[in-house]
């Protein structure tokens, strides 16, 4: 009898994770269809949306002979590496660093302020930006390049790459602060104190001592920018729609162009196909280079 | 001395530069949304609220605001019951696939949308949710569901099991001290996931562009767009004054998820 009452408890509890696989299903479903929709000539319009045929690995055969993807992947590369590994990760340790030093006032004011960009939605993220970099010596980044004696120039026509590495840096600043921060707070303070009993400098304190210590939270940090940076898409698409030129077309417009504007749904499948891998090798990264705790 | 007052002085200008960087580009919305000649120019105000009145009363801004709140409400309350139950199961139970599942979970989170938005489109299409309000809301609910799901885990990981042992020494049942004793304690999990939910669902850009074609049901993020890529009357007071009504929900309730942020960026959780 008791036992049969612990078996009709654990199925119940099994029927508890269902809805939630049932869910899961919805992502899971697709990644898998991704595969069998880049092996046909699957399209919204013309004879590939009426008959789909499969046309084995053609669609990848073409890819690695596109100009456009080879294009594509060197702006995703630049974008992630420029935007996120390097400029989000300095402007935000630095931003964590400066907060910690009890000296500063106002410190809880511009840790509130510096959340504000990511705070907002992406498309109003984007607006924001049309207005900052707008053409002509009335936009804001002009002003400012004006007063500086350097001159204006048309931002997203001129320096498109430029303008998104900027912009994206400026929304990744607070994660990266977040972040940061509650590593740095967590650290022992005796380790410091030690350091100042022997006079070690401030620059000297930060070099052998924090930041050393702060590697597990880089390499995290690292680790989850790269993900969350290859998948924006709102943010560059309501700008630049992925030109001038295709000089913003990161990955994930890349997908879309050729998808929905240009309607091939196979060969963006194909391409969506890479971008899964891609992820996938850096999701079995994350959770073996950081020994994800279950 | 001297050093130091340098020093801090150094360190004011640099976090200096830094808050001026973050907030410069959205004083812009403040000051055009309540200017009758809104431009795309920072410039003073000719005061008034009309882009304001024109978004709640003359345009299809109040039917975005509304559809917005019907797509994350609804993927708030499909995600935060289900995470609830499955996250139940995953502290309590033991079994074998239990440790894959978790894994599994992890690698579901990091797959971004727009390397399934393909096959997302055509699976809604032959199952007719393609511009439905159920169809938007379910793929919404399940990108947020690896995260609700981890955060319920770890909240009920938290609650000890003791509470509930001595419920069933009572004559409780093991459903009965669910219901009772552990749900209304894991608030504050449900809250997190909840609030991750909304946001992610609120935010949304590329799901409704491609999933929602009915100039009635798009969402705000969307109408946002439609509004900045417009040929004709581009209206940037009504942008601005949208962009304001838009961005209030999310950042309060961003301010509220701060404390749970560096927990939902680490899903999993780092071993030093």
């Amino acid at each position: 009898m008791k036992l049969s009452t612990y078996r009709v408890e654990r199925l119940v509890m099994f029927l508890f994770l269902v809805p939630a696989i049932a869910l899961l299903m919805i992502i899971v479903v697709p990644a898998v269809n991704a595969l069998f929709i880049s092996l046909t000539n699957d399209a919204i319009i013309g004879r590939g949306a009426l008959n789909p045929q499969f046309v084995g690995l053609e669609n990848f055969q073409r890819l690695f002979r596109d100009r456009n993807f080879y294009n594509s992947l060197r702006v995703t590369l630049l974008f992630v590496v420029f935007s996120a590994l390097i400029g989000q990760l300095i402007v935000g340790l630095v931003a964590a660093l400066l907060l910690q030093n009890p000296r500063l006032r106002f410190r809880n004011l511009a840790g509130a302020v510096i959340l504000l960009p990511l705070a907002v939605p992406e498309t109003v993220a984007a607006l924001l930006w049309a207005s900052m970099l707008a053409p002509g010596e009335y936009g804001t980044a002009n002003r400012i390049l004006e007063f500086l004696g350097i001159g204006s120039v048309l931002w997203l026509n001129q320096y498109p790459l430029l303008s998104i590495i900027i912009i994206n840096i400026w929304r990744g600043i607070a994660f990266a602060m977040i972040l940061f921060s509650s590593s740095l707070a967590s650290l022992p303070t005796d380790i410091f104190d030690a350091a100042a009993v022997d006079g070690a400098s401030s620059r000297q304190t930060f070099q052998f001592v924090t930041l050393p210590l702060l590697v597990p939270t880089i390499l995290l940090f690292l680790l989850l920018t790269t993900v969350t940076t290859f998948a924006i898409f709102g943010l560059i698409y309501f700008l630049t729609a992925g030109g001038p030129a295709r000089a913003t077309e990161i990955i994930g417009i890349y997908i879309y162009n050729e998808s929905f504007q240009f309607y091939q749904l196979g060969y963006g499948a194909a391409v969506a196909v890479i971008m899964l891998g891609v992820s996938l090798v850096l999701g079995v990264l994350y959770i073996r280079v950081l020994k994800v705790e279950i | 001395v001297r050093r130091d007052s340098t020093t801090t002085f150094l360190n004011y200008v640099v976090l200096g530069l830094i808050v001026i960087y973050s907030v410069l580009p959205i004083l812009w919305i403040f000051l055009a949304a309540f200017d009758a000649r809104a431009d795309l120019f920072v410039k003073w105000p000719d005061f008034t609220f009309a882009n304001f009145r024109r978004f709640f009363t003359e345009t299809d801004g109040v039917r975005w605001l509304i559809n917005s709140l019907i797509y994350s409400i609804g993927s708030v309350l499909i995600v935060t019951v289900v995470a609830a139950l499955g996250g139940y199961t995953l502290s309590r139970l033991r079994f074998w696939w239990k440790r894959p599942f978790l894994y599994g979970i992890i690698l579901i989170r990091i797959i971004p949308s727009t390397a399934l938005i393909v096959p997302l489109f055509k699976i809604l299409q032959s199952v007719h949710l393609l511009d439905t309000y159920l169809g938007l809301t379910l793929v919404l609910a399940a990108f947020q569901t690896p995260l609700a799901l981890w955060i319920m885990k770890t909240f009920f990981d938290t609650i000890p099991v003791e509470l509930e042992e001595a419920a069933w020494v009572d004559g409780a049942s093991r459903f009965r001290s669910l219901f009772a004793i552990v749900f209304p304690l894991s608030f504050p999990g449900v809250a997190a996931a909840g609030l991750f939910t909304f946001l992610g669902a609120w935010g949304e850009f590329l799901k409704p562009l491609v999933l929602i074609s009915s100039q009635d049901k798009l969402p705000l993020s969307i109408g946002l767009f439609k509004a900045f890529v417009a040929y004709t009357n581009v209206d940037y007071g009504f942008m601005t004054a949208l962009a304001i009504v838009y961005s209030v929900p999310a950042v309060v309730f961003f301010m509220l998820a701060r404390t749970f942020l560096v927990k939902s960026f680490a899903i999993g959780g780092v071993k030093g």
